[in-house]
């Protein structure tokens, strides 16, 4: 880690991805991966990584094949020990990308679908559940109707309902933490462009100590929230200082008097669950189907596609189909952006309601920052995008493929076509 | 066969690769050590690489060469050393003689042997494999860590790790007995012949059997 990490807010975690001299071989192949050219270190020279560039998205770790990169924040002892005191609610906030692939930790075939046995071996473990699946509707209720908001005032001068300023056109998604960095960190002119809405993470994270002290009769304060994510930039995203909301709300209705404390106060990725687990015993491949009965586990299609490149805009268009028009989306499947093409974009004209005219909508996907970011960033800097609404995820393919997921030996991240890059600079 | 005569051991062809194995293995083993070590800085290690890179393909290169252009020597060669019998078992328990010639200054006797001896047998099979097995994993290393499977690529880290030190300690030996063998050493350098008496001795097999004199030969 940098001794002065210059790109860091006070409390938020810096260098959270390192390198281990000794495996590296300076082969360069973390580079590729690298958004911002963190990766530092000459062809054939040990490498290190720019705290002050990382996104802590963790594409390098997935995709080093010499196993020399590795995450410095583990926090999974301070999970089991909070399980472990009874007088703690533990809730696990668990990423629709997590489902599909802790299997794999426990021999299971890749891709298995374990959504029951996941949820049986938390409750194993004395986790209480709110699924992530559930705040990714809230997120998209919210982001959805932000877009309509900036869409109607840019069309047709609506102003906001409570008077406060409308973000410009292309809306970009902020549920990705790598992105959010990036954009303030490479293109900070782009932060007022940038949605609104907190993360699913964070809004479940700030549920859990609101709602939930009704939910399991708890203080905020002995509500431990766990983030259980594909991502390793989730942990960063975490330590933000700006994410205390629960705690705010809650003293501003005289129900905290105590220190603050974080909306999710830790983050396990996926591979860090699978340890936890391993460390408490329970085999998720030999755990039975449990299926919680709490409105924290109920969700739509909508939150479950947010993994995959192109669901947060899939997800996004649903709604804004439904609020504009006024009735149900007959074909829930919106398939021009969906795929592992690096840019997808697509059209669609939707009649607004409240104002009797079609709206059309120009909307663009993004994944595999490294490759494919710079020309999408460089047109909306320069005011010639054509786009209204752009989704960006860091990661190849999305958080499906994030920095988290269990490391598949048989697999790389690279989507494109194989093509040699011969390493010499 | 007049006993002042020489005999030709290794043609143009083969003095010509065996230049190039030199100009491109020697670099190549000296650079994979460094680059195994990493003792140098930053700019110092990726001139390392560089060179390490064009050294490989320059190996490369020469292979590719050799298999195409000398097509009947490879073939040769490759039938001569995996052409393996009792002699080689022999050879080999008293390691060709060498370690009581060397230290105890004694002669014993050793069977005879072909064109190649068994250690230069096992050596050159070592090359075959070894140094494709290099050459393969060098080059999806160089260019294509990012796009492999990472398991293979790391698997090919390791071959190429393992056939590299091989190779290198192979070497070693090879430079001691081709100096020690100055002669041979002598032809393969420079023009390619070999004391007619000398490979009597070490080579009586492959005079026997294959060196026909000139005179003889009605090509």
């Amino acid at each position: 880690m940098n001794a002065v990490a210059k790109t860091y807010q006070k409390g938020e975690i810096p260098g959270l991805i390192a390198i281990r001299a000794s495996a590296c071989k300076g082969c360069d192949a973390c580079q590729r991966y690298c958004p911002t050219g963190a990766i530092t270190g000459s062809f054939g020279a040990t490498h290190g990584i720019d705290v002050d560039l990382c996104l802590s998205c963790g594409q390098c770790l997935i995709s080093c094949p010499f196993d020399a990169v590795y995450e410095t924040d583990d926090a999974v002892d301070q999970v089991i020990a909070n399980l472990r005191d009874k007088s703690v609610s533990v809730v696990g906030i668990i990423a629709p990308a997590v489902r599909v692939a802790i299997g794999e930790e426990f021999g299971m075939k890749t891709g298995s679908l374990v959504t029951g046995k996941l949820y049986g071996s938390m409750k194993k473990a004395g986790f209480e559940i709110l699924d992530n699946n559930f705040a990714a509707d809230l997120t998209i209720m919210e982001e959805g109707s932000e877009l309509i908001s900036r869409a109607r005032h840019a069309v047709f001068g609506e102003k906001s309902a409570h008077g406060e300023p409308i973000g410009p056109l292309p809306q970009l998604t902020s549920c990705c933490p790598a992105w959010v960095r990036y954009v303030e960190t490479q293109c900070p002119a782009l932060i007022p462009h940038l949605s609104s809405a907190k993360s699913p993470q964070q809004m479940a994270g700030t549920v859990a100590k609101t709602y939930g002290t009704k939910v399991w009769n708890k203080p905020a304060s002995q509500i431990f929230t766990v983030g259980i994510m594909p991502c390793t930039a989730k942990k960063f995203e975490a330590s933000r200082p700006e994410f205390t909301s629960a705690y705010e709300f809650n003293k501003k209705q005289n129900r905290e008097t105590g220190p603050a404390y974080p909306d999710v106060d830790v983050v396990l990725t996926t591979r860090d669950l699978a340890r936890l687990f391993k460390k408490m015993k329970i085999d998720l491949a030999k755990e039975a189907d449990y299926s919680p009965d709490i409105l924290f586990a109920e969700y739509s299609g909508a939150g479950t596609i947010f993994g995959n490149t192109g669901g947060v805009m899939e997800a996004a268009v649903r709604t804004a189909y439904a609020v504009l028009t006024g009735e149900e989306l007959a074909n829930v499947e919106f398939k021009p952006v969906r795929g592992l093409k690096g840019v997808k974009s697509a059209s669609v004209t939707l009649k607004d309601a409240k104002y009797g005219k079609d709206v059309t909508i120009n909307l663009a996907v993004v994944h595999d920052m490294a490759r494919n970011i710079k020309p999408i960033v460089d047109d909306v800097l320069a005011g010639k995008s054509p786009y209204h609404f752009i989704e960006v995820m860091n990661c190849p393919a999305g958080c499906i493929n994030g920095g988290g997921q269990p490391i598949d030996k048989s697999g790389s991240s690279w989507v494109e076509a194989i093509r040699p890059l011969f390493a010499w600079k | 066969m007049s006993h002042d005569k020489m005999i030709l051991k290794h043609p143009l062809s083969v003095r010509m690769f065996h230049y190039f194995l030199i100009l491109s293995f020697l670099p190549l083993a000296v650079t994979g050590v460094l680059l195994y070590f990493k003792p140098l800085s930053d700019a110092a290690m990726h001139l390392t690489m560089q060179i390490h890179a064009a050294a490989g393909v320059a190996l490369t290169i020469a292979c590719a060469s050799f298999f195409f252009l000398a097509y009947d020597r490879v073939v040769l060669f490759i039938k001569r050393v995996f052409s393996v019998s009792l002699a080689d078992l022999k050879w080999f328990a008293v390691l060709g003689g060498y370690p009581q010639k060397l230290i105890l200054r004694k002669k014993v006797p050793v069977p005879p042997m072909g064109k190649y001896n068994s250690g230069q047998k096992l050596f050159g099979i070592f090359v075959l494999i070894g140094g494709s097995l290099l050459i393969l994993s060098g080059w999806i290393l160089w260019g294509f860590p990012h796009a492999m499977p990472r398991g293979f690529v790391s698997l090919m880290g390791d071959v190429h790790l393992i056939a590299g030190i091989v190779l290198t300690l192979f070497l070693c030996v090879h430079l001691f007995l081709g100096v020690y063998m100055f002669d041979d050493f002598k032809a393969m350098i420079l023009h390619g012949k070999i004391p007619y008496e000398e490979a009597r001795e070490m080579s009586s097999l492959w005079v026997r059997k294959e060196v026909i004199p000139i005179s003889e030969n009605k090509c």
